[in-house]
């Protein structure tokens, strides 16, 4: 094979992972004032940074105010020095149009949109440095931000993505391991009542292996929440000490 | 779960792009010892007590060995040996071996994955403690230097509380003095092959690797080299040089071919030139080998030569002279002077093993031997051997290490000897080697991925499997035949109609893609036959056992089922993956005898009978198409069965039953032809014939005219009716020369996929079939293989997988096929022609 | 720009301080600047980056060097190009294509202080001349927006630069002169602009009769006209331009330039300071602190 070789006889991926493990995950709430909620997740250097605002009342050309529940207005943009090669604009093309509609369609099954009729709440994204991943460094900075904004939700959002290397799958694919054109599976799961609020393939993969490496990437969508939770959990201890304070 | 520590970010520039990675580095990765105590390892790969299998008087200790890049890159020959055992092998040697040469890096896994060789691998690179960073001002060769001490130095300390020791091999004495400078044990790998008690042949085997020094030396002073030898031949341009050249058209890239008939003439087959560039002169041909490819310098039209008239053989007679007669005095264009270039570098070493033989050192008792190879094209190979006195008058095999500016020949080195000259299997030894037919024993890698026995059919097995047990099936093949892949069936049916079967063994039940064994497969293409020895493309216990169609045994089958009318027009086809019972395996004179004994009224008979007219019909429907009936002149050996010792040569007998078989066969193969075609339109593995350009035919028409008969040639049908015509009936054997001549004029099957080309030229001429593919022979040809695949993908029996979808994949496995094909025909034909020889001459009157 | 909306009574009160006592709502006086926070080589797949936050304005930019066709007007020059994004994240008002009229204002005017050949070394950026030479990609993005942005871009622009590493190349020229390029494989080797002749900018803003530098969101909204100059090390103008729907008399114009030098020198040495201590990190915690 001339190609890169993903998975080592010796079991370790390019830059020394196993094929179960997530890369090193850094993350924080409420890193701006102005919005309502914010927070930033590193994914190995997968670097996105999410804001939400609202929910306000419904601005904009974006549609009416539906009588039921709230907008979820979202958009991905990706800074112009995110990816190796420069991009020329941040958003408005046809890949981040498609992840803005998919965030949207993730949030809309989880925020509880009927507690706030005829209003809106914004969620924006950014990719700061991209390294794979990138829907579901996503997903998670806004699952944070929207926690840090106080939003009902079901429960957290958690996505992970997973590839299929030599007959074994590999947790949260970097990059590299991305652009070798094998099959990469992303799923966005509520972690306690297992269900998927999106799921998302590229490149072929033969349906007898899906279920394997679906496991995989629910696993890693569990993992991916206990580091989460706890971030939550510190970040949540750290306010009411700092309001116990003042 | 987040096991990785502290990480370390990897900047890497590719182009001028700035590319960040991660790069963890970890605890958990162990030594691989059984004597440490440290790692909790489940399966230790070194061993507690490594003593060694041969006595070294410098390291008498146990100790393991870690190897430098150099040496893996080099000595592999020596590494294979089983004196050598208990090996660290790093990762960052591992990756710098799979950079520079893939047939070494391919060699040193089949080491590591031999289990008794206790090959270790370690990933130093993401060990916490043996990760190293790239200094300023380092080379990529110093840093790798550095990270083999670092983690020499690692295993050191590890093991400092036992008595086994951490030895370095290297080639590099500046590598292996810095590492004694550091306290650890170092020696270069003449050393410590030297210090092996008892085994000075292994000496032989070292590599003749130019040592840095001399080669700068070389470089430095142009006129002559240490020792006060010639520089012979002109430097050879760097890859850069020649890749920058070759854009700007200054340079051709080639294939050099050397003259048959004067070592000193060669020819160099430049892509998008119609003739080959004529090369005079070896400095000229600058170190060149047969089949290299090179980046040539054409010469302007007023230096252009013409090929010599002189048969010249390479005498060797001076060693340091290379064009004794270059006789320059034309000046001017010569008369037949032919487009003339000289060789300024090589793009590709087409280096491989030579057999050949070792002629004496022009000292008596010297070590220093030439070599010849038993391909004339290839130049003498110096090498030195202890052994000269064994060796002399053997088959050996010799491998090219280097060719430096100042040697005359190619310097080698001593691989394996093969046996005497003239010996039976030591001359097919040299027949499969050099038609390259990979004819090893199977690795324990490949060995791996066979069943385990007893085989037995299990309950899940029946559930998926069509049971056909039950059906009364029999194989016909030639005598002698263990490797069976193919059983047939007949079974009238109450409409009238018959159903008939071919059921072929199920080989790729037992091949998993992508493992091992099937990669060997692959590579292998097709089992060999030669006269007295079959080489398997897939390991015995499958070809002969566990997927051959034997007589009474229950097997794997996969079946085409046809309900044809009696007119043998199909109703109906399927496929289905199946367990049969063969009744008998019948050899064709058997089958035929069975047909012909009109007494015997049993199922099989009947089958037989009711194949063998259906057969006929179908022979007529093609031959009406225009199919080619042409002639081979195969001649068969019958072998004394003790010695395997060939006692008379016979012409092949051509039987009804032979035909009927093959009828079947090829009804099989265009149904499922079909079948995978529309399943994969893309990527489709199939087999065509390109007809024949008409001036292929001219030699023929010519022959023919002689005698009166026109041929027809610009159709398949035509071709075959005009050929049936070309009878006289006082010479018998005249109409099949005709045949055997018409094959000679037809051009090559080939596999191909289906994407890579428009329909059109999907045809196969010879069967006058518009597609046609390879399915009845899984057990020897590999194509086969791929067909099964495809086709149990088609009836959704198996899962699919991505290489099956990728056209470009398949071609390139096709391609391979191809090849290998060709090549096994080649040592075929070559076998025959070997025995007919030794039988010729041992038939002779004393 | 991002506004916000004040009532009359705010504003009287934020311009009567401003004129009478020289006292500004966060305490300042008319000509002190906050305090802001920098961090370099935030984002490790650029040649350069810095983060800079000025209390509720904060902006992330990014240096991506890369190599191309020089401009036919200038065959042997190097060059840089500014783009900035206003993200979503610092105001709703952004989503879509909402800032791209501000983003083409400033970097427009990045553009216009960057064109003059003394603010960098834009020979040495050539590769092969005609033919390939490096061109600097600064990419700005406007993550959070609460007053004196350009200022805030400008430093952090600066800062990027100075934090920027060009791999090193080497051209290899064969006989018949035709050239290749050799990117060196040792991270280490790579070459670094000077920046010492790089201005700031400094917004001075007119706030009823008097002036101010870095003015907050609120102060902005009660101005009518202001002025940005870039200004370097020496205090030296590298060119100027008035913002704003109001007019400016030539005497308060020449008042705002005086304070404007003073205070870009001032600017300038402290960034200078800090950029030769940290400038040259390469991987810092960014959002984590």
């Amino acid at each position: 094979m001339a190609g890169l070789e993903l998975l080592s006889d010796e079991g370790f991926r390019l830059d020394g992972r196993r094929p179960s493990e997530l890369r090193k995950i850094r993350l924080r709430l409420g890193v701006f004032d102005q919005a309502d909620g914010s927070a930033y997740i590193e994914q190995g250097n997968t670097k996105a940074l999410a804001t939400v605002y609202g929910p306000h009342e419904v601005l904009g050309g974006k549609g009416k105010p539906l009588h039921d529940k709230v907008i979820i207005n979202c958009q991905y943009s990706m800074a112009t020095f995110s990816t190796n090669e420069r991009k020329n604009r941040p958003q408005g093309d046809r890949k981040s149009t498609e992840m803005s509609l998919h965030l949207q369609r993730t949030f809309e099954a989880t925020i509880q949109t009927h507690l706030y009729p005829r209003s809106q709440i914004d969620i924006f994204v950014q990719i700061l440095q991209a390294d794979g991943g990138n829907y579901c460094a996503c997903v998670n900075a806004a699952t944070l931000a929207i926690i840090n904004a106080g939003i009902p939700m079901k429960d957290y959002v958690c996505a992970c993505s997973s590839g299929y290397v030599n007959n074994t799958p590999l947790t949260d694919v970097s990059y590299l391991e991305e652009s070798q054109g094998g099959p990469v599976v992303t799923v966005a799961m509520l972690p306690k009542s297992e269900q998927i609020a999106l799921f998302k393939m590229d490149n072929r993969l033969h349906v007898d292996h899906l279920e394997q490496v679906l496991e995989v990437a629910s696993k890693g969508c569990k993992d991916m929440y206990a580091v989460m939770n706890a971030a939550v959990k510190e970040h949540v201890s750290r306010m009411a000490k700092s309001m116990e304070c003042s | 779960m987040l096991t990785s520590r502290s990480f370390v970010k990897k900047t890497r520039k590719g182009g001028v792009m700035k590319v960040v990675r991660e790069h963890y580095l970890r605890d958990d990765i162990w030594c691989g010892s059984a004597a440490c105590t440290k790692c909790p390892i489940d399966k230790p790969v070194l061993e507690k007590e490594p003593v060694p299998e041969v006595e070294n008087t410098l390291c008498s200790y146990p100790h393991y060995l870690l190897l430098d890049t150099n040496v893996v890159l080099h000595q592999v020959d020596i590494l294979e040996d089983k004196a050598i055992k208990n090996v660290i092998l790093l990762q960052t040697v591992q990756k710098e071996v799979k950079h520079r040469s893939l047939p070494s890096y391919k060699r040193i896994r089949d080491l590591i994955a031999n289990e008794t060789k206790r090959f270790y691998v370690f990933t130093n690179e993401h060990h916490r403690d043996t990760y190293i960073e790239i200094e300023p001002k380092e080379s990529p060769n110093d840093f790798n230097d550095r990270a083999i001490r670092k983690s020499l130095a690692w295993y050191d300390e590890h093991f400092k509380d036992t008595p086994i020791k951490i030895v370095l091999l290297t080639n590099d004495i500046d590598n292996r003095e810095k590492a004694r400078n550091e306290g650890r044990v170092a020696y270069t790998v003449n050393e410590y092959v030297k210090a092996m008690e008892g085994r000075p042949e292994l000496m032989d085997r070292l590599a003749q690797i130019e040592t840095k020094e001399r080669e700068r030396k070389a470089n430095d002073s142009d006129i002559t080299a240490p020792g006060g030898r010639n520089v012979l031949y002109p430097e050879h341009l760097s890859s850069y040089e020649i890749n920058a050249g070759i854009k700007q058209g200054r340079y051709k890239k080639g294939t050099f071919k050397a003259s048959r008939e004067n070592f000193r003439e060669g020819y160099v087959s430049v892509q998008g030139m119609e003739k080959m560039v004529f090369i005079k002169g070896l400095a000229n041909q600058n170190r060149a080998v047969q089949g290299d490819i090179v980046a040539v310098e054409m010469f302007a039209e007023s230096q252009w030569t013409a090929p010599s008239t002189v048969i010249a053989e390479d005498k060797g007679s001076k060693e340091d002279v290379l064009d004794e007669d270059t006789d320059n005095s034309h000046i001017g264009p010569k008369k037949g002077a032919v487009p003339t270039c000289r060789i300024v570098g090589i793009i590709q070493r087409n280096w491989r093993p030579f057999c050949g033989v070792i002629m004496p050192a022009a000292v008596k008792g010297g070590t220093k031997h030439l070599f010849m190879a038993a391909e004339r094209l290839i130049p003498k190979i110096r090498i030195e051997t202890q052994q000269y006195e064994t060796l002399a008058g053997n088959r050996i095999i010799v491998s090219i290490d280097s060719w430096p500016r100042d040697s005359r020949y190619p310097l080698g080195h001593f691989v394996r000897n093969l046996g005497a000259i003239g010996d039976k299997d030591t001359e097919n030894e040299v027949l499969l080697l050099e038609h390259d037919v990979p004819h090893l024993p199977f690795s324990e890698a490949v060995l791996s991925f066979l069943p385990k026995l007893p085989w037995t059919i299990t309950k899940e097995d029946e559930t998926v499997r069509e049971d056909l047990r039950h059906v009364d099936i029999c194989s016909v093949d030639p005598p002698g035949c263990t490797d069976i892949d193919d059983a047939l069936h007949y079974k009238p049916l109450e409409n009238g109609n018959a159903e008939v079967g071919v059921h072929i063994a199920d080989v790729s039940h037992f091949i998993k893609p992508g493992n091992a064994l099937d990669t060997e497969a692959c590579s292998r293409g097709t089992t060999v036959y030669l006269v007295d020895r079959r080489i398997d493309m897939v390991p015995d216990l499958l070809s002969s056992n566990l997927c051959s169609l034997r007589g009474g045994v229950e097997r794997f089958a996969f079946s085409t089922l046809w309900e044809m009318t009696p007119e043998a027009e199909i109703v109906n086809v399927r496929f289905t993956k199946s367990i049969i019972k063969s009744r008998a395996a019948y050899t064709y004179e058997q089958a035929q005898n069975k047909i012909d004994d009109k007494s015997q009224n049993d199922a099989l008979a009947i089958g037989l009978r009711g194949l063998l007219k259906m057969a006929k019909i179908l022979k007529q429907k093609r031959t009406d198409n225009g199919a080619l009936t042409l002639a081979s002149s195969e001649i068969r050996f019958s072998m004394d069965s003790e010695t395997h010792d060939p006692i008379e040569v016979e012409r092949k007998v051509m039987r009804e039953t032979n035909s009927m078989v093959e009828e079947f066969m090829l009804l099989a193969n265009v149904s499922v032809a079909q079948r995978i075609r529309q399943e994969f339109p893309q990527s489709a593995c199939l087999r065509r014939h390109p007809v024949p350009p008409l001036s292929n035919f001219e030699p023929i028409i010519k022959v023919a005219l002689t005698r009166g008969f026109e041929l027809q040639v610009d159709s398949g049908k035509a071709l075959a009716d005009s050929l049936d015509k070309a009878n006289i009936p006082s010479i018998p054997f005249f109409n099949q020369l005709l045949r055997m001549m018409t094959t000679r004029c037809m051009t090559q099957a080939l596999y191909f996929s289906s994407g890579m080309l428009p329909e059109d030229e999907y045809l196969h001429f010879g069967l006058a079939s518009p597609i046609y593919t390879h399915f009845t022979s899984p057990i020897r040809r590999y194509s086969d293989v791929i067909v099964h695949r495809m086709l149990a993908v088609a009836i959704s029996a198996d899962a699919c997988f991505p290489e099956l979808l990728d056209k470009a994949k398949i071609q390139e496995i096709c391609d391979n096929l191809n090849y290998r094909h060709r090549m096994a025909q080649y040592a075929g034909r070559a076998s025959v022609d070997l025995h007919t020889q030794v039988g010729m001459y041992s038939s002779l009157p004393v | 720009m991002a506004s916000i909306q004040l009532g009359e009574g705010e504003k009287t009160f934020i311009i009567h301080g401003i004129c009478k006592d020289d006292l500004r709502s966060d305490g300042r006086t008319c000509l002190s600047y906050r305090n802001f926070e920098l961090e370099c080589g935030v984002v490790s797949n650029t040649s350069g980056s810095a983060r800079l936050k000025l209390s509720n304005t904060q902006v992330l930019v990014g240096v991506k060097a890369e190599m191309g066709p020089p401009n036919p007007l200038n065959p042997s020059r190097g060059g840089i190009e500014f783009f900035v994004d206003f993200s979503a994240n610092a105001s709703p008002k952004f989503a879509g294509r909402g800032g791209d009229e501000l983003a083409a204002e400033i970097s427009n005017m990045l553009g216009l202080v960057y064109k003059n050949k003394k603010m960098l070394d834009y020979k040495s950026l050539c590769v092969i001349a005609g033919q390939c030479v490096w061109t600097l990609y600064a990419d700005i993005v406007v993550l959070e927006c609460g007053g004196n942005l350009l200022d805030a871009i400008a430093l952090a622009v600066k800062a990027a630069l100075y934090n920027t590493r060009i791999p090193l190349v080497t051209v290899h020229k064969d006989m018949d002169g035709t050239e290749d390029i050799d990117v060196s494989s040792n991270p280490h080797d790579f070459v670094t602009l000077d920046t010492k002749n790089l201005p700031v900018l400094v917004t001075v803003t007119t706030v009823g009769s008097g002036h101010i530098v870095d003015a907050t969101l609120e102060e902005e909204a009660c101005s009518m006209a202001c002025i940005v100059a870039a200004v370097n090390k020496e205090g030296a103008i590298d060119g100027m331009v008035k913002k704003g729907s109001g007019s400016l008399t030539i005497d308060s114009i020449y008042k705002m330039l005086t304070s404007a030098k003073q205070i870009g020198k001032d600017l300038n040495k402290s960034l200078d300071d800090f950029l030769s201590k940290k400038g040259s990190d390469m991987s810092s915690k960014g959002f984590l602190t």
